[in-house]
């Protein structure tokens, strides 16, 4: 028991690190990480991460520039903005991915301090005696990873078998299409994590809360029950003992038609002036009640039930105090993990509502038999598009969710520690409850992308109903320009011979931007 | 007024008389020396009122004079803008401006003038009007610079460099901007053109200076409420428990001892700020909201027009350079507004937070803590631009998102202007 020491949460990490280390996504040290399990900041690292980043943006490119001399006559004719657009699409999963890796090299040294100080918060759960369960770390990495190895190769082989022309030699270049999608995937995994350890760490001090009520509910049915002959109540002689005749607690009963123990806490409210100022319940209790004082020493055998609750005042302040204090470093951890990782959220969540848009629009594009970018080649098989769009989604939507709960459950922490003032019941107790429940309140933990928007339901509702309506608009903006072009092409066909050729010209054209604003590309050619 | 509801400690007396003949002379005061550009523009422009220096923490009425020759320079204005106005509502006289061939353009920056003419006036007269609100809110804040001085012998820093160099640079935009439409327009200006663009850049200009000023206000409210958090930082548990790992020293240590006075302290100040920081909103909120509506227009409308241009063939780099330089003054000015705003806000609400981690340890300790803790739950600490929005960081976010769809529904006219006069010309 004295020397029991925790393990660091970075133990479970090593398939993630290594997977990370050896795509090089992250800088740190690889040996320091092995021996002792810490982050540290590598020079050599960097120099990996900064020569990785530099391939991929080139090999990427190189993918771009070859992919897209197919859509040769696509871009011939696209205007100004439908290429910047295109680039902006393009370059978005690029761009993702930089961001991630110049955040991980920016935040190298406080990486290293942010699981040194969930380490830290583990020490002092224990010394409150309570565990951490990170066993289960591992396994959700290694799920997580499998999961989005497995899209990733099926997104990959599928559209490269089925979309790809596989007899030039070239077209091996499209692996490199998946890199920026897996890269940031890596990064978010890390993320998730560490954000499931700190709601874990939550909901421990949310439970070693609940337990304490519960023994102590568990203790006080045990001494009604053992006092039932001679209607005494045990209690050690700390806390403040005030009990009620068990006659009146059964009338009690029979008027609020309530169970024991809470009618019993009532009548406890009532007695206690300061309880009372502060607790809306009460009222009704007019009946006068007599203070027992039992002094006496508890039989033996309530050993076997005992409740934290009812030790020494100073030592429930003690703890109760410590877990606060607990509660406000982990919630201090989680904003250094929105402050590291805020510019690689904000990205996400853009590439998310971009993609998705663009994907399911190219879609469709494609179904109308209209030609789409390159780039965009997978939008043409409705069940790649499913598996890509589901593993897209799932990946923002989870942080989301994740970032959610954990803001849910810190904010549980003062339900729970109220619980406890209300089941011990006595003055002291409650003016602790008090006291922590403000400083409770004061606590905050909100995950935002850089203070923009927060990450909750509300923020993914909003996102949905973004993308609902920017389809809509951009589908309608399709049709409008498909039918101006069919009204065109039928004018120009009956007026007009010569003008058909650049007509003909431009049924190339049909570009998702491109097709967009042709009525005017074409007024400029008249 | 919570001064003088709050009996003043023995201590505070104590150091109160002794600043009586300790207090150095007025050297430079660290407001004025920051913003003493961005200030006397705003005085000659009349928007502030030229106040006298009475000591170096204290801030006196104007004298007659310049009471009246601000009245005199706010009607010059006002008359420059009647003059605008009817120039705008005549058609003949500055017609050379609007070139533009599409009618759709050509009513956005007719209405761009008038939203500009009205932020400007509205800037103008609320001005006017709250001038004694901005000598209060002066010397309120050179009262709490010396409080804190008195009490922990520095001076604080306000760090409103950038105001200088805002306004330079709105100078220089406004200035390009003036140059670039004199360019664009093919036959040769009548004079009434050139004045109208002339007071059109200055009221652009002075409503954003303004703006500015806000945020160096708030900039200033900012640092002042940091250092209250800094101050109560030393009496967190988190620093409790540093200090009692490094034992020696316990000289220049904070100990819980001097809690209960210094909270006292921080208390009151942290009152008089957020007093400050209601008489600020109270001031520029309708002022904001003016310039913000105006702001809001022309980015949407100045994006629409690069837009255009982008997807036209035939570049004109004038009106490329015209929406780029539009575009960074409004959105650097938003950006700061809304930053400052938020930063202001965030630190007010942070000494709540930094208060929770205060463990006393005696209910004394505890009492300090819960009777500050209780009144800051229902208090609301926001900046809003009159009612309307809460103007953060996430404002900012919203603006934009606002562009955004304003853009499709302006691209949606624009095609559908298009393809009726497609429809007109195949029917000749």
């Amino acid at each position: 028991m004295a020397h029991q020491t925790v393990q660091p949460i970075l133990v479970h990490f090593g398939t993630l690190f290594t997977f990370c280390k050896l795509l090089g996504l992250y800088p740190h040290d690889l040996q320091a990480f092995r021996g002792i399990h810490t982050l540290q900041s590598s020079k050599i690292g960097t120099a990996i991460v900064v020569v990785t980043m530099l391939a991929v943006v080139v090999l990427y490119n190189l993918l771009i520039y070859f992919f897209s001399s197919e859509d040769h006559d696509l871009k011939a004719s696209q205007s100004t903005l439908t290429f910047v657009i295109g680039i902006f699409l393009t370059y978005i999963g690029l761009g993702m991915m930089i961001t991630d890796q110049l955040s991980a090299l920016r935040n190298q040294s406080k990486t290293g301090e942010l699981y040194e100080r969930i380490r830290a918060v583990d020490e002092q759960l224990l010394k409150e005696n309570v565990y951490v369960d990170i066993s289960k770390t591992a396994k959700n990495i290694l799920l997580m990873i499998v999961l989005t190895v497995v899209s990733e190769l099926i997104i990959l082989i599928s559209t490269y078998i089925t979309l790809v022309d596989l007899t030039d030699w070239k077209s091996i270049l499209w692996l490199f299409s998946c890199f920026p999608t897996l890269y940031n995937s890596l990064d978010k995994i890390w993320f998730a994590n560490t954000l499931s350890a700190l709601k874990q760490r939550f909901f421990v001090i949310n439970t070693a809360l609940e337990d304490m009520v519960e023994s102590h509910e568990r203790l006080k049915r045990w001494t009604e029950n053992g006092g039932d002959g001679g209607g005494q109540i045990f209690r050690r002689p700390s806390i403040a003992n005030v009990s009620i005749d068990p006659s009146l607690e059964y009338l009690y009963k029979e008027l609020t038609h309530m169970e024991a123990v809470k009618a019993y806490n009532m009548a406890r409210n009532k007695i206690s002036p300061i309880a009372h100022s502060l607790n809306s319940f009460g009222d009704a209790l007019e009946t006068p009640k007599k203070p027992y004082k039992y002094t006496s020493q508890p039989p033996t055998f309530n050993m076997v039930y005992e409740s934290e609750l009812n030790k020494d005042i100073e030592k429930v302040e003690e703890k109760l105090n410590n877990l606060c204090q607990l509660h406000d470093e982990i919630c201090e951890i989680g904003k250094l993990v929105n402050e590291l990782w805020s510019y690689p959220i904000l990205v996400l969540m853009a590439y998310g509502f971009l993609i998705f848009t663009a994907q399911l629009y190219f879609l469709y594009c494609a179904t109308q038999g209209q030609a789409i970018p390159s780039l965009f080649r997978s939008a043409k098989s409705a069940t790649i598009t499913t598996i890509f769009l589901s593993y897209t989604a799932g990946k923002c939507i989870y942080l989301i969710y994740l970032s959610w709960k954990t803001s849910l459950e810190s904010k549980r922490t003062g339900i729970c520690l109220h619980k406890c003032g209300v089941v011990a019941d006595n003055n002291l107790l409650y003016e602790i409850v008090n006291h922590l429940s403000l400083k409770l309140l004061n606590h905050s933990v909100d995950f935002s992308a850089c203070g923009f928007f927060t990450l909750d339901m509300e923020t993914l509702y909003g996102v949905s109903g973004g993308i609902t309506s920017y389809l809509i608009i951009l589908i309608q903006f399709n049709l409008a320009a498909q039918q101006a072009k069919d009204a065109s092409n039928a004018a120009e066909t009956n007026y007009n011979t010569m003008l058909t050729t650049e007509a003909g010209n431009t049924t190339a054209l049909m570009d998702y931007f491109t097709t967009t604003f042709m009525p005017y590309a074409q007024t400029d050619l008249y | 007024m919570s001064s003088n509801k709050v009996k003043p400690s023995p201590i505070q007396r104590h150091h109160n008389g002794l600043n009586q003949f300790l207090r150095q002379p007025p050297t430079h005061n660290s407001i004025f020396k920051d913003m003493r550009i961005t200030l006397c523009v705003l005085k000659a422009t009349g928007l502030l009122p030229i106040y006298e220096e009475v000591s170096s923490y204290e801030v006196g009425p104007p004298t007659k004079p310049k009471i009246y020759y601000s009245f005199f320079i706010r009607g010059v204005v006002q008359t420059f803008t009647l003059f605008n106005l009817y120039n705008l509502v005549t058609p003949g006289s500055t017609g050379q401006l609007f070139y533009s061939y599409s009618d759709t353009d050509n009513v956005n920056k007719w209405i761009e003038y008038l939203l500009c003419m009205l932020s400007h006036s509205a800037t103008v007269i609320i001005c006017g009007r709250n001038s004694k609100l901005f000598i209060k809110i002066l010397n309120e804040i050179l009262k709490v610079d010396e409080d804190v001085f008195d009490r922990f012998r520095e001076t604080l820093k306000n760090k409103c460099g950038f105001s200088l160099k805002y306004i330079v640079g709105i100078c220089i935009c406004q200035w390009y901007l003036i140059v670039l439409r004199v360019l664009a327009v093919k036959d040769t200006l009548n004079v009434n053109s050139y004045i109208f663009l002339f007071i059109y850049a200055v009221q652009n200009g002075m409503a954003t200076i303004f703006i500015v000023f806000t945020a160096a206000l708030l900039r200033i409210l900012k640092m002042r409420f940091a250092h209250i958090n800094t101050t109560l930082k030393g009496y967190t548990y988190s620093e409790q428990h540093k200090l009692r790992r490094i034992p020696g020293r316990d000289r220049d240590v904070i100990t819980m001892d001097s809690f209960p006075e210094e909270s006292l302290f921080i208390y009151r100040l942290h009152n008089k700020l957020l007093r400050i920081y209601r008489s600020i909103n109270d001031c520029c909120s309708l002022i904001l909201v003016a310039y913000m509506g105006y702001a809001f227009y022309t980015i949407t409308t100045t994006t629409y027009n690069l837009f255009v241009q982008i997807t036209t063939q035939r570049l004109s780099f004038n009106v490329l350079q015209t929406c780029f330089v539009w575009l960074a003054m409004h959105t650097c000015v938003l950006a700061l507004l809304s930053k400052n705003c938020g930063q202001a806000t965030d630190e007010a609400n942070g000494t709540s937070q930094v208060l929770a981690r205060v463990y006393g340890a005696s209910k004394d300790h505890q009492n300090i803590v819960d009777k500050f803790l209780t009144k800051s739950i229902k208090q609301e600490v926001q900046f809003t631009a009159y009612g309307f929005f809460i103007i953060d960081n996430s404002t900012l976010f919203k603006i934009f998102s606002a562009v955004t769809t304003y853009l499709v529904i302006l691209i949606q006219f624009k095609q559908l202007e298009d393809s009726k006069m497609e429809d007109d010309w195949s029917k000749l």
